[in-house]
């Protein structure tokens, strides 16, 4: 099927709704909402409004609409490209969407599901989930839901929502809209993998329902999507190709495909996702490894010889150049505490971090295909570190982090000295046969214009975030025209601009190199067909004076 | 030389939640590990283990069978051997018969034992009475909330640096000897994979009611003499301070004088 209905919602009085109407009122009591964590700033913008239900959104989508005024949407306000921080007209924050609606077994699937609104946040949601507590389903008014969720809690199995992307302060919501990914996504795909289904606004106000495997595209290409007064809008479906790496770089597009995917990933040009449903996975004991290693090199031939092994099911496989080693080191030497882990061994010069399955009851624990594989390519799987308690899990979790953390420490501190300074942090992937090739490329231009530079990241994937720490204003030109380099280099060998963070308002230079200039019309096409005012999330993926 | 480290499981309570309608724990989720302090413990017992050769580092701990996980916990980190001290008789012991079993454990499994280390306290029952009970029954001179410990040359003493109020006071007891220790300044240790996967193939050893001298009615709940008369929780340390139902710049002038008294400002 490929025509859908939109829905009305009852009519709220827009007074009602919580509003801070003025810029100089906003700047000065809500600083927070004039950036996000790209920290780019907000321009002058009029109104601040905090619905608290659909039907008050709803009221917010049709006055904006009917006064011709610009609206950015913002979840948990964690996104790294500025995609909520507003150049005009109303910010709307859906902080206030934050419960837990209903949590029910799908026999079609079996699998459980949680459905919530938007603004629940990925920490919040797996903190009920470890616990099996959620407040809202056992206050709930619908016994139902009550029922379900005692059916949940009685089952004797324990379950997790699989994506993690690194930051469990952002909204379900938000990480469903940047079709956001993370470590796991090695294993488990990235968020859209676990999307069951999407409730979204329309820029008429209008309420769309869509669960995946119900509207696809027709053969020729299109959507159709019908409102409540009978008028409809067609949706042309772009015909370009994906990037064969994962991506999070402008609107999804697939021959025949489903409705939903068009929306996850979106950013928010298309529509508000007021809702979510997203499936859960049976949680298993897990093992955390961290492999240390004589070089870079080395761990870019380990990772490879990992992949290869089939046998070998890794939950995600993570990257640490030496010289990141080496600044985590000194952070030691000063505080020996402050990294939490033992003494970084010192001939290590690069780690590879992965997680796997384990039974850490089990007496005969036979993982020699591990050990065979690690050796095979000179490491020993005594330079390592592995736990699997719950805190050892968090304890190397945070370790993982340390690296960006200091970065953003580092760079904050010369921000003071020189306020144009900020780091260069890439977000790109290439296909696997490229890896070794694209770490070559990263790894000898950094070095070569003497620029200070750390990688980490989702080696698994090929997407290393390799951020580049300029000290001064000469070393942020020569790292940009750099990162312009390595962003065409990656759209040559067919990867993606921006694996997981999105274009948002400071990648669509990048997204350019990518697309071709048709592909990126028909992007705006649909745009265009569903906001044809472009009322929404104006400047985000797509340049603002095109598209009006 | 032998170093027997006793070792608890206890349930993982930094993730503790209260159920905020009934007031009790909510245990779903909520995973047992081997009691931090004990970790310390055997943490120095593993520095002593480097600094000397042909020391041994056994951990002994009683409890349910699912209590064998702790001791491979304690042999990825560096102890030789368990000794799971184990029987339905056991069940419900409080600190005294914990001690006494324990000790009768001890001296049956490793009756040429040189040192006793043990946790200061479990973070289950925060009690810190069995270390020094054991050091009781066993006849041993104690040494508490130690921090540091050495072996001297000879081997026939240690010394402790232990914790006290203000700043630390360096004890030495003759060996055999109890040691409790704190947390101190130990970074805790990552065993490696391999270490993970050897510790499996490490020797554990049963220890059950029958291999004690103990008589039945000094057992378990049986030989407990704790009463629990009440729970509650402690009140809550006045630290720190609620400015409410004040304005802006009445909030703003209290936090700064609060501030200003502890120096934080000047
Ligand atoms: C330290 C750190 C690490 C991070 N690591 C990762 C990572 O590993 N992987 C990754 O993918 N991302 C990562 N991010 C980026 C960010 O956390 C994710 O993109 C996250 O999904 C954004 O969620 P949010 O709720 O904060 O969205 P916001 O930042 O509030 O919004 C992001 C974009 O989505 C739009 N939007 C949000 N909600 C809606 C909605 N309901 N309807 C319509 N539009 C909406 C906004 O307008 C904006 O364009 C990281 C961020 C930080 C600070």
């Amino acid at each position: 099927m490929h025509e859908v209905f939109t829905k009305t919602l009852p009519a709220v009085d827009i007074h009602q709704v919580k509003c801070v109407q003025g810029f100089e009122k906003i700047k000065a009591e809500y600083p927070v909402y004039l950036s996000d964590e790209s920290k780019i700033s907000a321009k002058p913008f009029e109104y601040l409004f905090f619905p608290k239900s659909e039907e008050e959104l709803a009221a917010i989508v049709r006055e904006m609409g009917r006064l011709k005024i610009k609206i950015t949407i913002a979840s948990a306000r964690t996104g790294l490209a500025g995609g909520c921080v507003p150049m005009e007209g109303a910010l709307v924050s859906l902080e206030n969407l934050d419960k837990v609606e209903a949590i029910h077994y799908e026999p079609s699937s079996a699998e459980w599901r949680v459905v919530a609104q938007n603004s629940v946040s990925l920490k919040a949601l797996e903190g009920m989930l470890r616990t099996k507590h959620f407040p809202h389903l056992e206050q709930s008014a619908d016994e139902r839901v009550r029922c379900e969720y005692l059916q949940f809690k009685n089952d004797p199995d324990g379950y997790f929502y699989p994506p993690d992307p690194t930051e469990m302060s952002a909204a379900l919501g938000g990480s469903v809209v940047t079709n956001a990914s993370g470590a796991r996504t090695y294993r488990y795909g990235p968020t859209r993998a676990w999307v069951r289904g999407i409730r979204v606004m329309l820029a008429n106000g209008e309420i769309l329902d869509i669960p995946r495997g119900k509207y696809f595209a027709s053969p020729a290409g299109q959507f159709v999507i019908w409102d409540s007064q009978g008028q409809a809008f067609s949706i042309p479906v772009p015909d370009y190709q994906q990037p064969k790496t994962k991506s999070a770089a402008g609107l999804f597009a697939a021959p025949q495909m489903d409705l939903i995917d068009l929306f996850i990933g979106s950013e928010g040009i298309l529509g508000i996702v007021t809702r979510v449903e997203v499936a859960l996975l049976k949680r298993e004991e897990k093992v955390s490894v961290i492999q240390f290693l004589e070089s870079d090199e080395q761990a870019i031939a380990l990772t490879e010889a990992l992949r290869s092994e089939k046998r070998l099911q890794l939950d995600f496989l993570e990257f640490y150049s030496g010289n990141a080693l080496d600044l985590l080191r000194e952070l030691q030497k000063h505080e020996p505490s402050t990294v939490g882990m033992p003494f970084i061994p010192q001939d290590a010069h690069a780690a590879i971090f992965f997680e796997m399955s384990f039974d850490s009851k089990s007496e005969n624990l036979d993982y020699h295909i591990l050990e065979e594989t690690i050796a095979r390519c000179g490491a020993r799987l005594e330079d390592s570190w592995a736990g699997y308690e719950s805190r050892e899990l968090d304890r190397f979790k945070v370790f993982r982090h340390m690296i960006p953390e200091t970065i953003n420490g580092i760079i904050a501190e010369r921000k003071k000295q020189v306020p144009g300074l900020h780091k260069l942090g890439t977000d790109m992937a290439v296909p696997d046969q490229y890896l070794p090739e694209i770490w070559r490329l990263y790894k000898e231009h950094c070095e070569a214009l003497n620029l200070e530079w750390y990688a980490f990241g989702h080696i698994g994937n090929n997407h290393l975030h390799v951020n580049i720490l300029p000290r001064d204003m000469q070393d942020l030109a020569s790292g940009l025209e750099l990162y312009q380099s390595f962003a065409r280099r990656v759209v040559e060998l067919g990867g993606s601009v921006s694996a997981e963070h999105g274009i948002g308002k400071l990648k669509g230079k990048f997204l350019r190199l990518m697309f071709p200039p048709e592909a990126l019309q028909q992007m705006r096409a649909v745009k265009n067909a569903l906001d044809p005012d472009g009322l929404l999330n104006p400047g985000d993926i797509l340049p603002v004076e095109v598209a009006q | 030389m032998k170093i027997v480290v006793c070792v608890k499981q206890v349930p993982e309570v930094t993730n503790v939640q209260v159920n905020p309608v009934t007031g009790t724990l909510i245990r779903e989720g909520v995973q047992s590990i081997l009691n931090p302090f004990c970790e310390y413990a055997l943490d120095h017992a593993v520095r002593i283990k480097k600094a000397h050769n042909d020391v041994q580092i056994i951990a002994i701990t009683m409890g349910p069978p699912q209590a064998k996980s702790v001791l491979l916990r304690s042999m990825e980190l560096g102890a030789d051997e368990g000794v799971l001290v184990t029987d339905r008789k056991f069940a419900g012991a409080d600190t005294w018969a914990t001690a006494l079993t324990l000790a009768e454990a001890i001296r049956f499994a490793v009756p040429d034992f040189n040192l006793v280390f043990v946790g200061k306290q479990a973070i289950d029952g925060d009690t810190a009475q069995v270390g020094p009970e054991i050091a009781e029954i066993l006849g041993l001179p104690q040494i508490t909330y130690g921090i540091q410990a050495e072996i001297n040359d000879s081997r026939r003493q240690i010394r402790v640096k232990q914790e006290v109020e203000r700043g630390y006071e360096v004890i030495e007891a003759t060996l055999p000897a109890l040691v409790t220790f704190s947390k101190g300044e130990v970074v805790r240790r990552a065993p490696s994979f391999a270490d993970v996967l050897r510790a499996r193939q490490k020797p554990v050893r049963m220890v059950s009611a029958n291999d004690l001298s103990i008589p039945e009615e000094k057992l378990g709940l049986q030989g407990s003499f704790t009463q629990v008369v009440k729970v509650f929780p402690p009140p809550a340390k006045k630290s720190s301070l609620l400015v409410d139902n004040v304005d802006a710049v009445e909030a703003a002038r209290t936090i700064y004088q609060f501030l200003k008294e502890r120096r934080f400002v000047s």
